[in-house]
C-alpha cells in the first residue's frame, strides 16, 4: 500500500487551495469594528462599493501555534441557520470564507444598532427616543422575529447590542450564535446550553430554572428591549449570580427582584405551572411586590395601547405571553404614529446616531491571513496601543459586539467572568478590549 | 426558512439529476474494472458511517445527516483523489454538531482509528492527530458550501403515519411476530412528531400502521442512505416510497390490506390506485366512522391515503425501483466475512435473504433479527410480476459477492493509480481538472 501515509489528503488539498479565493482579494478591509470572545468584526468593501461586516472567528491556538481544533458549536449554528434564512429584518449572510484556519462570515453591513441608539439618546442627545422611531424599531424587530419563529428558530440572545439598524432605518436582527432550531430537537434545548439569553433580557421561566422553554423567551426579550428603548436604560438591570465551581446555575435572586419591583410578584393564579419550576421554593422566600408597570409606562410610553402591548409581552406565564405574531397585530401599531419602513423617517439628520466608527490599527491581523508573502516577511509595525475605544459611542459598539457570550452559555464561555456590568462601556468595555489587543495574533 | 423544505438549501442546491451524479464518479470509473464497484463503494462507506455512528452513540438522524454530507462531498470530489475514511469521519464530526449533539473530536478520532483498522477495512494510515480531522472538517464545510441543515424522510414518515391505536401485537386478522415489534425504540423518543408542520400533502389525519410496519418503513429509510437517493429526490418522496414499500413488502400489513385491493396484484398500477380512490368515501382516513361493511374495527384504506397525497405516484414507483436495485446490490455485499469463507461460498447465489451479511445484518439498528429485514420475508413483488410461489427465494441478488476487504483494496489501488497518473500523465500533459459542480459562494 503506497498511498501517501503521511498526508492522505495532499492531492485534494492542493486542488482545493488552488481554487480558493482569498478574503483579501475579494474584499477591501476598511477597518476594525469590534471584538469579542468569538473573534473580531471588520468593515469591508467589495469592488462594487457594497459594504460588509466580516466576522472573523478567532483561530484556535495551542500555545503560539495556530492550528485546527474543530469549528465551535456556536459557529456551526450561526453558519447553518444563516444559510437557510432570508428576511429583510434579519442580517443576511453573503458568504462564508474558510481560509487559513479561520472562518470569515461576510454579512451585510449595518450602520447602527439599538445599543448605540440608546447610548446616543442617553449620553449625547439626553432626550428620549421619539415614539415614531421607537414604534418602527419594535415593529420591524417583531417582524423579523415572526419570521425566525415561523422557521422554528429560537434566537435566544435578543438584546439591544444584537439588533442592528441600517442607515436606511431598517432593523436587522443579528448574531444567531446562540440560536437553535426548536422543532424536533434530538437533545432537549437546555442540554446543550445551560444558560441562554443575557441576564437582563432573560425570561422569568429561565431564571426559575425551567428545562423546557419555547419562542416566548424571545418575546420576553423583546418586551425588555421595548422598555429599554422607551426609557433609554435597561428596565431590569439585575446583578448576575455567577456559576459555581461545578458550573451549577445559581438562583438569580437579584434579577428576579428587579423584575418583581416593576411587574409585581408572580402568583399561581396567573401562572399555574410556576409551582413545577425548580426554583419555585426559592421564589416563595422572596418578599411580595405589587405590580406597578402601569405607573412605569405612564411617564415613558404615554400610550394606553403601548402599555397594553408591554403588559402582554411581560406576561409571566409563557403560555399566555403574547407571541411575536400576535404582538405584530397589536393595536399600538395601528394607532398614530404608525410605524415606518425607515425607522428614522421622522428624525432630523443631525439627530441620527453617528456612523459606526472604525479603526485602522487592527487591520494587520487580517493581512496575516494572506499567504502572498512568506510567513516570516516583515509585516506592518505591530502596535500595542489601544486602538479602538476613543469615543464613547465607539465603546458602546465594541461592547455591542463583545458582550453577549460573556453573559450566556456559549460553550467555552461558561466559566468566564463578566456580568451585566460590562454594559457600562466606560468602565469595563475599555479594560476588556485592551486585554483582547494584547492577545492579538502574532505577525511573522 | 429552516423548516420549509421548499425554501431550504437542501431543496434549492442539493437535489441533483442523474447525469450530475454520473459525472461526479467519472474519474473514479477510470480506475475500476466494473462500474458497479463504485456503487458498492457507496454501500461500503455508508455502512462505515453507520458503524462509526453507533460507536459514537449517534441517533439515527445524526448518522443520516453524516451520510448525506458524505454523498454531497463526493458530488464534487472523487474517491480516488481523497481519503474517504478521513472524509467520512469528518462528516460524522460535523453532523453531530449540525444536529446539536456534539461529540469531542478526540472521540471521533479514536473510534475512527479503532474501526477502520479492523481487518476487513485495513486502513493503516488514519491520522491520530486531532488537527488532521479538524482540518478536514474545514475543507468539508467549505465543500458543503456551509449548507449544514439536512431534511430527512423520517420526519415525513412520522408526520404521515402513526402507530395504530389497537396496538396489541395481534391486531385484526393477522398476528405480528415479536421480532417484528421489538426494535421500534428509535421511533418513540426525542422526535417531536407534533412539532413539525405538515409542509406538503393534503388533508388531515394520519395513516395508522402497526408498530412493525412503521418500523419497517423506518428501516427502509435507513437503508436508502446506502444509495445516492438522498441526492436525487426530496426526502418526503422517499418517505412515501418507504410507506408504499412497507404496504407491499411487510407481510402482516400486506395481508391486512389485501382485501382492499380490487385486483389482487395490481398495486403498482396508477390507474388501479386512482380508481380505487374514487370508489372510496371522501374521507377514507376517517372510515371508522363511516359505514364500510367490509372493514372490521378501525379499518383505514392505506391505498387511498397514498393516492390522496399530493405526490407523483410515478415518481414514487421510480424511487421504489431504485430502492429495490440498491437492495439487489447490497445483497451481494459481504462485510464481516473472511476471504477463506468467501472462497467457499463465492459463486453461491442467494438462496434466501437472511444469510449473514445480507442487508439485514447491516441495517443501522442494533440487534435487528435478520428475519425482520424489510425484504427478507417477502417475495419482493414490487414490479407486480412476483407471485407468492417465489416467496422463499431472494429475487434480487444475481452475480458475484463483493466484500469489504475487496473494496478496501480496490480503493487503495484506485488512489495509488490516480496518484501515479497525476504525477506522470500518460499524454505528458497535466490531468485536466474536471469539476462537475460550480463552486458557489
Amino acid at each position: 500500500m503506497h498511498v501517501d501515509n503521511l498526508d492522505s489528503m495532499r492531492m485534494y488539498r492542493a486542488k482545493r487551495d488552488a481554487l480558493h479565493v482569498f478574503v483579501k482579494t475579494k474584499y477591501k478591509i476598511l477597518g476594525f469594528i469590534s471584538s469579542g470572545t468569538y473573534g473580531r468584526v471588520y468593515k469591508a468593501e467589495e469592488d462594487a462599493g457594497n459594504l460588509y461586516a466580516i466576522k472573523k472567528f478567532k483561530p484556535d491556538k495551542e500555545g503560539d501555534v495556530v492550528t485546527y481544533t474543530g469549528i465551535s458549536q456556536s459557529a456551526i449554528r450561526e453558519i447553518a441557520l444563516n444559510r437557510e434564512i432570508s428576511h429583510e429584518n434579519i442580517v443576511s449572510l453573503k458568504e462564508v470564507i474558510l481560509e487559513d484556519k479561520s472562518i470569515y462570515m461576510v454579512f451585510e453591513y449595518a450602520e447602527h444598532d439599538f445599543l448605540q441608539l440608546i447610548h446616543h439618546h442617553s449620553q449625547t442627545l439626553r432626550s428620549p427616543i421619539s415614539t415614531p422611531v421607537l414604534k418602527s424599531l419594535i415593529y420591524q424587530l417583531l417582524n423579523g422575529l415572526v419570521y425566525l419563529h415561523s422557521a422554528h428558530i429560537l434566537h435566544r440572545d435578543l438584546k439591544p447590542a444584537n439588533i442592528l439598524i441600517t442607515s436606511n432605518g431598517q432593523v436587522k436582527i443579528g448574531d444567531l450564535g446562540l440560536a437553535r432550531l426548536s422543532s424536533q430537537p434530538l437533545q432537549p434545548l437546555f442540554a446543550g446550553d445551560k444558560v441562554v439569553v443575557t441576564i437582563w433580557y432573560r425570561a422569568p421561566e429561565l431564571l426559575l430554572g425551567a428545562k423546557h422553554y419555547n419562542n416566548s423567551i424571545d418575546c420576553w426579550a423583546v418586551a425588555c428591549v421595548l422598555a429599554e428603548l422607551a426609557s433609554v436604560r435597561p428596565i431590569f438591570k439585575g446583578e448576575e449570580a455567577k456559576l459555581d465551581s461545578k458550573k451549577n446555575v445559581p438562583f438569580q435572586r437579584d434579577q428576579l427582584l428587579k423584575i418583581f419591583e416593576v411587574l409585581g410578584s408572580p402568583n399561581e393564579k396567573d401562572w399555574p405551572s410556576i409551582v413545577h419550576l425548580p426554583e419555585y421554593p426559592s421564589l416563595k422566600r422572596l418578599d411580595p411586590y405589587p405590580n406597578r408597570l402601569f405607573d412605569w409606562c405612564h411617564s415613558r410610553l404615554r400610550s394606553q395601547a403601548g402599555y397594553d402591548l408591554l403588559r402582554l409581552l411581560f406576561m409571566y406565564d409563557p403560555d399566555r405571553r403574547l407571541s411575536a405574531r400576535e404582538a405584530l397585530g397589536h393595536a399600538w401599531f395601528r394607532e398614530d404614529p404608525l410605524p415606518t419602513a425607515n425607522a428614522f423617517a421622522s428624525v432630523a439628520s443631525n439627530q441620527i446616531p453617528p456612523h459606526r466608527r472604525i479603526t485602522q490599527d487592527d487591520a494587520p491581523s487580517m493581512s496575516m491571513t494572506i499567504p502572498v508573502q512568506p510567513a516570516n516577511a516583515p509585516g506592518p509595525p505591530f502596535t500595542q496601543s489601544q486602538p479602538v475605544l476613543s469615543g464613547s459611542s465607539q465603546q458602546a459598539q465594541a461592547q455591542a459586539k463583545s458582550g453577549h457570550s460573556h453573559h450566556t452559555g456559549t460553550s467555552g464561555s461558561l466559566g468566564e467572568a463578566g456580568g451585566p456590568t460590562v454594559y457600562v462601556p466606560q468602565v469595563h468595555g475599555h479594560g476588556r478590549s485592551t486585554t483582547k489587543m494584547r492577545k492579538k495574533p502574532r505577525l511573522g | 426558512m429552516a423548516t420549509d423544505f421548499w425554501a431550504s438549501t437542501h431543496y434549492k442546491r442539493w437535489i441533483v439529476d442523474r447525469s450530475t451524479l454520473k459525472q461526479a464518479r467519472a474519474d473514479d470509473l477510470l480506475y475500476v474494472s466494473e462500474p458497479e464497484y463504485v456503487d458498492f463503494l457507496s454501500i461500503y462507506f455508508a455502512n462505515l458511517i453507520t458503524k462509526l455512528g453507533k460507536k459514537l452513540q449517534f441517533r439515527q438522524r445524526v448518522v443520516a445527516t453524516a451520510t448525506v454530507f458524505f454523498h454531497r462531498f463526493y458530488l464534487k470530489n472523487s474517491y480516488c483523489e481523497t481519503d474517504p475514511y478521513v472524509v467520512l469521519s469528518a462528516c460524522c464530526y460535523v453532523a453531530a454538531k449540525a444536529e446539536e449533539s456534539p461529540v469531542h473530536i478526540k472521540n471521533v478520532v479514536a473510534e475512527s482509528r479503532a474501526l477502520f483498522s479492523q481487518e476487513q477495512y485495513n486502513v493503516k494510515h488514519f491520522p491520530s492527530d486531532n488537527h488532521k480531522l479538524a482540518e478536514m472538517e474545514f475543507y468539508l464545510v467549505d465543500d458543503l458550501d456551509c449548507d449544514l441543515i439536512v431534511f430527512h424522510p423520517y420526519r415525513t414518515l412520522l408526520a404521515l403515519c402513526k402507530k395504530d391505536s389497537s396496538s396489541s401485537p395481534a391486531s385484526g386478522s393477522h398476528s405480528i411476530s415479536p421480532t417484528d415489534e421489538a426494535e421500534a425504540g428509535e421511533l418513540g423518543t426525542g422526535i417531536g412528531i407534533e412539532d413539525g408542520p405538515r409542509y406538503w400533502g393534503t388533508g388531515e389525519g394520519k395513516l395508522e400502521l402497526s408498530e412493525g410496519a412503521l418500523q419497517t418503513a423506518w428501516f427502509i429509510i435507513n437503508d436508502t442512505y446506502r444509495s445516492e437517493l438522498c441526492l436525487l429526490y426530496p426526502p418526503h418522496l422517499i418517505a412515501v416510497t418507504a410507506i408504499y414499500l412497507t404496504l407491499v413488502l411487510h407481510t402482516p400489513t400486506q395481508n391486512s390490506i389485501a382485501h382492499l385491493l380490487p385486483y389482487s396484484s395490481a398495486f403498482n398500477s396508477d390507474s388501479a390506485i386512482s380508481s380505487e380512490s374514487m370508489q372510496t368515501t371522501p374521507q377514507p382516513r376517517r372510515s371508522s366512522r363511516t359505514s364500510d361493511p367490509s372493514s372490521k374495527q378501525t379499518q383505514q384504506d392505506p391505498i387511498s391515503f397514498l393516492a390522496d397525497l399530493n405526490v407523483s405516484l410515478s415518481t414514487i414507483s421510480t424511487i421504489a425501483q431504485e430502492i429495490i436495485s440498491m437492495y439487489s446490490l447490497w445483497s451481494r455485499y459481504r462485510e464481516d466475512v473472511s476471504p477463506e469463507e468467501l472462497r467457499k461460498t463465492s459463486m453461491n447465489l442467494f438462496g434466501d435473504g437472511t444469510s449473514s451479511g445480507s442487508p439485514a445484518s447491516h441495517t443501522s439498528h442494533a440487534g435487528q433479527r435478520s428475519g425482520s429485514t424489510p425484504l427478507g420475508n417477502t417475495p419482493g413483488s414490487i414490479g407486480g410480476e412476483g407471485g407468492d410461489d417465489t416467496a422463499n427465494s431472494w429475487p434480487f441478488g444475481q452475480g458475484r459477492l463483493v466484500t469489504a476487504n475487496f473494496l478496501s483494496s480496490l480503493l487503495n489501488n484506485m488512489r495509488e493509480a490516480r496518484m501515479n497518473d497525476m504525477a506522470h500523465p500518460p499524454n505528458g500533459r497535466p490531468v485536466v481538472v474536471n469539476r462537475m459542480l460550480e463552486r458557489t459562494g
